[in-house]
């Protein structure tokens, strides 16, 4: 990736937190930590690796997106927004009534959102049907989704991990947003995994391991994830949750918690000093 | 008037052998299931039409939230496995991935109530119409033979949204013939009587039919109505029958709370038919495993507590 590009996707993440930010606390309501950690991920899908049409949602040769932690819809929202899928004035509506932006993604109100998820593990299970469709139709679309690392306590997690490599799901790539953190605790206290890497290895499935705040390997490894042939790919990205706002990052409280007026400018004033240039 | 014959297969297999035949009309659907379609009959279409079907392993709640994928772009995706499962462990996932976004996905739920009354009670589906009619969007209707099996298929599949239908383990008796028509939110009296009505559907239909003969013996002319369409429900025909017989016996095989009869009782209150109202099902409590017939004698289901029940209301009102 050209250094141009680079700097062109880590301004838009920026602004994918600055409206993150605006809708949780303008809605007073939210989850800031998971939709801040996943931020870098999702602008690298919706800027450089998915293939969609903001004027035509609909376009079956389109490629799949499952936020399958649904609770960060925020970033998705922000994503989409950004794209030109809706009109940005939806982003001040967001969780109220009537919007088309809801708590949680609905597939019927959100023009973009390809699954209604937020109940954990669905999203990913129900993206394994969306890269069997495409296999049976032939189409060379892929089927990306993004699960928490503690929405891998989710039993129906590891049915995916089995029949992702049964029907050799190799358009099929689910990022791991490993944020070490969940609603109670540290994901290792929680429910610990020995070996993350290893297990889903074990299943057969492409694994690799990243930063998941680096633009450039995060491009890298959905393209290596396109190359792989046979197996479905996991992209196991190590976050911070709450990234880019000091201090919500790795803290717990900020998992579900929306900002006061005092913390909600503050933390945009950080953002925009980090160099954001495409905040108007 | 109908004619009564032993079944030579139960609705399970009648429906999967109409979903192999339709596969050949329709090229677009697809087939999901959970390691059990050589029990449920889906295997049929699978044998037919290998790469659209697809076991998923014994593992219901992924393979119906792959369902719930594979319909989000409009295609028609078909869920089978046994009713219990798909009603309990793949309710969360029938309710959040399917109804909600009002998905093309329909369901064959089979061992509905205690037709799997051999296997015990992990496989007898005795909540389901609870479960199942309670979620929005859905819409749910129960076979009690061959043809409506077959006819019930055809409207599955043409009608949109999420469609439940409960099917039966065991074969027991054909009642209708293949040029009868079935709709949404329709019914059929099959036997027209002025004293009370019978509201059933399913295997009760049997049950019901014989209570109803031995009670004409005694001089007590009962209506039966096999109301094959849960949700839609004909209350129309409902009321045309009461008006009649100004007494209501329902009896299904199913939870006693939250079944049909619960939404019935509700309706008439609602609309103020104050009438001689009886209402039975398994009486808050888990069943066992054990022959059917003798199943649902012991639980107060069968043809004979029908009869009994039907006289007490009758007695009532002399």
């Amino acid at each position: 990736m050209e250094e141009k590009e680079k700097e062109k996707l880590s301004d838009i993440a920026k602004h994918v937190r600055e409206i993150i930010l605006t809708m949780i606390y303008e809605a007073q309501s939210g989850h800031p930590g998971g939709s801040l950690s996943v931020a870098d991920i999702m602008t690298v899908l919706y800027f450089k690796q998915l293939q969609i049409d903001p004027k035509n949602p609909k376009w079956n040769e389109r490629d799949r997106f499952v936020l399958s932690k649904g609770h960060a819809c925020p970033a998705w929202y922000s994503c989409l927004q950004l794209r030109g899928f809706f009109d940005e004035k939806h982003i001040h509506t967001f969780r109220r009534m009537d919007s088309i932006l809801q708590g949680h993604p609905d597939m019927n109100k959100t023009p973009g959102v390809d699954m209604t998820t937020g109940s954990l593990g669905m999203g990913a299970a129900a993206a394994v049907g969306m890269a069997l469709e495409a296999k049976l139709e032939g189409s060379p679309r892929r089927v990306y989704t993004v699960v928490g690392d503690g929405e891998l306590n989710e039993g129906v997690i590891w049915e995916v991990m089995q029949s992702s490599v049964k029907f050799k799901l190799d358009n099929f790539c689910m990022i791991v947003d490993r944020n070490g953190l969940q609603l109670d605790g540290p994901t290792n206290a929680v429910m610990p995994i020995h070996d993350l890497t290893q297990i889903i290895e074990g299943f057969g499935w492409y694994v690799q391991e990243i930063d998941g705040h680096s633009i450039q390997e995060i491009d890298k490894a959905c393209s290596n994830a396109k190359q792989k042939k046979g197996i479905p790919s996991c992209i196991i990205a190590n976050t911070v949750k709450g990234k880019g706002v000091s201090c919500m990052e790795n803290q717990l409280k900020w998992h579900g918690r929306a900002p006061s007026t005092e913390e909600y400018n503050q933390a945009v004033r950080e953002i925009r000093n980090g160099g954001c240039r495409c905040i108007h | 008037m109908y004619t009564l014959e032993k079944a030579k297969e139960p609705t399970r297999k009648a429906f999967g052998i109409r979903l192999k035949e339709y596969g050949a009309i329709d090229s677009d659907f697809v087939v999901f299931e959970a390691d059990i379609g050589a029990s449920t009959s889906s295997i049929l279409f699978g044998n037919e039409f290998p790469k659209r079907y697809f076991n998923m392993g014994i593992a219901e709640l992924g393979m119906t939230d792959a369902a719930a994928g594979m319909a989000a772009g409009g295609r028609t995706v078909f869920v089978s496995s046994y009713g219990i499962f798909l009603s309990t462990r793949a309710l969360e996932a029938i309710r959040t991935c399917i109804c909600y976004p009002n998905l093309n996905v329909k369901f064959m739920g089979s061992h509905g109530g205690l037709t799997a009354a051999i296997d015990g009670v992990t496989h007898q589906a005795t909540e389901d119409i609870a479960n199942i009619c309670t979620l929005p969007n859905m819409k749910m209707a129960v076979p009690c033979d061959t043809n409506s099996a077959r006819k019930l298929f055809d409207l599955a599949i043409h009608t949109a949204g999420p469609f439940y239908v409960r099917l039966l383990r065991d074969a027991y008796y054909e009642i209708y013939d293949e040029g009868t028509e079935f709709s949404l939110g329709g019914s059929h009296v099959l036997r027209e009587g002025k004293d009370i009505t019978i509201g059933t559907y399913g295997d009760m239909v049997f049950q019901a039919l014989a209570a109803a003969k031995r009670l004409a013996e005694q001089g007590i002319e009962a209506e039966v109505i096999d109301f094959y369409s849960i949700k839609p429900f004909d209350y129309a025909r409902l009321v045309a029958s009461i008006q009649k017989t100004g007494k209501l016996f329902v009896i299904e095989n199913h939870q006693r709370r939250n079944g049909l009869g619960y939404e019935i009782a509700d309706y008439l209150i609602t609309n103020r038919y104050y009438i001689l109202y009886k209402h039975i099902g398994l009486a808050d409590t888990f069943a066992e495993s054990g022959r059917y017939q003798e199943i649902l004698g012991k639980y107060h289901l069968d043809g004979s507590a029908i009869e009994e029940e039907v006289k007490k209301m009758i007695d009532t009102c002399r």
